[in-house]
């Protein structure tokens, strides 16, 4: 008899819910989110944010749900790939890996946690934090992005999910370096990790954080069948408070990775997200930020750079619900081979949200000569003093920015590799996270160099 | 002097730039060392030569040939030109968003040296370059052409071409959109590069830049053509009397 495949099921819910003891509150709450889960289709690639993907490929029926008992423990060893990290980002910065076996902690910062800072895997949290968490993951609390109602990856994620990190940071309390969550998803096909990651930063406080996903094993395109990465990260950016979230996702070529991201900024409180897209057999994000607020910014951006035949696919979306809000997006993407995107940028201003003031711009750099990109702003616009404006290009690299290259020796591909970089400088180099920008232009440069 | 290759040696070069004739039998000839200016009108095809010489797609070679040190390079691409040696300084050197200055050129003298420079020994030659020039620090982690005034863009062309040090440098119109404080300190760049080592190839449309750079031969261009060859003593006779002199005095006699 061969080992039974743990599909997705109720009974994986059950299980995860006895082995971790969890409350009772977030039973209810994920057997809901598994009941509307049920009721929903499977999307398919005519839906309007499915685009561009390729979702008929991933067999729901076939995954293997990663269900264990780990608990987090002190790392004996740090892994390779927070060492590559923190050699750009700041050495000693606490630290949480993930793999669908275990999961290490290390570098935890004493004099953070006197401040009642929290950081720890989201299975600690639900240990020892029940009470604090219960505000945002009981039913009654949970957020409502757009995608809560009908997104069957959202809903599959709330009811299953598995592992993932917590950040607290109370009142006024400042980080001043990131803290890095690192999923390595393994090298093993048809298996099914559902994170998720909650980041709270409480009125006047500040934080960074560095999330990573990635495999400990790059496997080649197309090779076998796709295993899921289904992650959920929520953001609560309180009064006067500012986060600043790095978002890198590096996974092997047969990951189909969709995340759903809800951020959610009080009054005058800020958040910076930069979302770094580098590889896997699919990478479908939805992010969205809603400024419920006066005075709230955020600024959002993007890097994607994809070769060979992947696909990705983005879409944000800025619900700008309260009055003197602010939102920038600038989403760059490059393409090489016959790599594919589609980004959809909605904005969204309430009646009461006046004097929103918002830009969004997505670029699209077509290197391969079968690679597609496409496009599509959308603004729902209900107040009538707002200042929204946004810019989209699709295009091969400047033929005379290409010539001036190579009149100085460079070759074709070094001229457009070259290029490449500057177009995604321009986004990551003033990201606020610290060491960020040049950690990002190496990923950057080892991918287009590969 | 004659026992002496060549570096360039254009023969009856015919150009064409989607699908219509720009330069109509060029012939022109530059030994090691010299310094060759090509004086012309507005559109009379100057900076066609220029992108031909290295190598823009655009432009199509229909007839004739371009030797560069005794080889046909009417083939080769833009880099292949640069790493013999072919240099060209662009009239409207474009911006390149994101990439900085200093990266970039330690990329193209890397490229077109064949080997990496050591960090040190490069910026000392970079420094040295930059201060003869007049060009600040600061220059170096902006970002390649983007908001420069047109007289920073000039700079750092001759920059690149001191650095590069090519056995032919082509400047296009260098001298245009600079006031004279600025012309004085690119001209001292140039005089710098012209060694024996490098030969010059300067177009312009004006005669004042030759007051600081003294060109071997003058050569007048118009219609697609080289139609005058004369001295440096040319070009103060063109300056006098204007290219309409030129073009009156051809004009009896025809050109062929």
């Amino acid at each position: 008899m061969g080992e039974t495949v743990k599909t997705i099921a109720k009974e994986r819910v059950d299980e995860i819910t006895r082995q971790t003891a969890e409350p009772a509150w977030l039973k209810d709450s994920r057997l809901k989110a598994f009941e509307s889960y049920l009721k929903i289709p499977t999307p398919c690639n005519r839906d309007e944010n499915w685009r561009r993907t390729e979702v008929e490929a991933l067999d729901l029926a076939a995954l293997n749900v990663v269900v264990n008992d780990s608990k987090e423990k002190q790392a004996a060893k740090e892994p390779a790939v927070v060492t590559a990290a923190l050699a750009h980002l700041g050495k000693k910065l606490p630290y949480i890996y993930t793999t669908p076996e275990s999961i290490e902690v290390g570098n935890a910062d004493s004099a953070l946690l006197s401040k009642g800072v929290i950081f720890c895997s989201l299975k600690t949290a639900l240990a020892q934090h029940a009470d604090l968490l219960s505000k945002y993951l009981s039913a009654e609390n949970l957020p409502q992005p757009d995608f809560a109602e009908n997104d069957k990856f959202y809903l599959m994620n709330q009811s299953l999910f598995n592992c993932g990190a917590f950040l607290y940071v109370p009142k006024n309390v400042v980080l001043e370096s990131p803290v890095l969550n690192i999923l390595s998803s393994g090298e093993e096909t048809s298996i099914a990790l559902f994170p998720r990651v909650i980041i709270i930063v409480e009125h006047g406080a500040k934080a960074e954080f560095v999330n990573l996903s990635t495999a400990s094993k790059k496997q080649a395109q197309e090779a076998g069948p796709l295993s899921l990465v289904n992650s959920s990260i929520e953001t609560y950016v309180g009064q006067n408070a500012g986060l600043s979230y790095l978002d890198v996702s590096d996974f092997s070529g047969n990951t189909f990775a969709v995340s759903r991201v809800y951020n959610e900024v009080k009054r005058d409180g800020s958040l910076h997200s930069s979302t770094v897209a580098l590889g896997g057999w699919q990478i479908k994000s939805d992010i969205q930020t809603n400024l419920k607020e006066p005075g709230s910014k955020s600024d959002i951006r993007g890097v994607v750079l994809g070769a060979g035949s992947e696909r990705y696919s983005f879409n944000t979306i800025q619900d700008h619900i309260a009055p003197d809000t602010g939102s920038t997006i600038n989403f760059r993407v490059a393409l090489k081979d016959s790599a594919s995107s589609a980004y959809l940028g909605t904005i969204r201003v309430s009646k009461e949200a006046q004097r929103t003031d918002s830009y969004q711009s997505n670029k699209n750099l077509l290197l391969g000569s079968n690679a597609h990109a496409d496009s599509i702003p959308k603004l729902e616009i209900l107040a009538d003093d707002v200042k929204c404006s946004h810019g989209a290009t699709v295009g091969p690299a400047d033929k005379e920015q290409i010539f001036y290259l190579m009149s100085r020796g460079l070759s074709n591909l070094e001229a457009e590799e070259l290029i490449v970089t500057g177009f995604f400088r321009q986004v990551v180099q003033s990201c606020p996270v610290d060491g960020a920008g040049d950690w990002i232009n190496e990923l950057v440069a080892d991918k287009i160099h590969a | 002097m004659a026992a002496l290759q060549p570096i360039l040696k254009i023969e009856d070069l015919w150009v064409s730039v989607e699908g219509k004739d720009i330069l109509k039998g060029v012939n022109l000839t530059i030994n090691p060392g010299e310094v060759h200016a090509i004086m012309g009108r507005n559109g009379s095809g100057k900076s066609t030569l220029s992108y031909t010489l290295m190598g823009h797609p655009r432009y199509h070679i229909n007839r004739g040939s371009i030797l560069f040190k005794g080889e046909e390079i009417g083939d080769l691409t833009p880099d292949e030109r640069a790493k013999k040696g072919l240099a060209l300084a662009f009239q409207y050197p474009v911006a390149i968003p994101g990439v900085s200055v200093s990266n970039f050129l330690r990329a193209s003298v890397k490229a077109v040296r064949g080997k990496e420079i050591p960090v040190k020994e490069f910026r000392q030659e970079l420094k040295q370059q930059m201060a003869l020039l007049e060009v600040k620090d600061e220059f170096l982690s902006r970002y390649i052409n983007d908001g420069f005034s047109g007289g920073e863009k000039k700079r750092l062309e001759i920059l690149q071409m001191t650095l590069l040090k090519p056995a032919l440098a082509v400047l296009d119109e260098t001298d245009s959109g600079l006031d004279i404080d600025a012309l004085k300190v690119v001209s001292t760049g140039i005089n710098t590069l012209a060694t024996k080592e490098t030969a010059i190839l300067l177009i312009t449309h004006y005669q004042r830049i030759l007051n600081y750079v003294k060109p071997d031969f003058v050569h007048v261009f118009q219609s697609g053509q080289i139609v005058k060859t004369g001295g440096s003593e040319l070009s103060e006779e063109l300056e006098e009397r204007g290219y309409d002199w030129v073009t009156q005095e051809l004009t009896p006699s025809g050109v062929a």
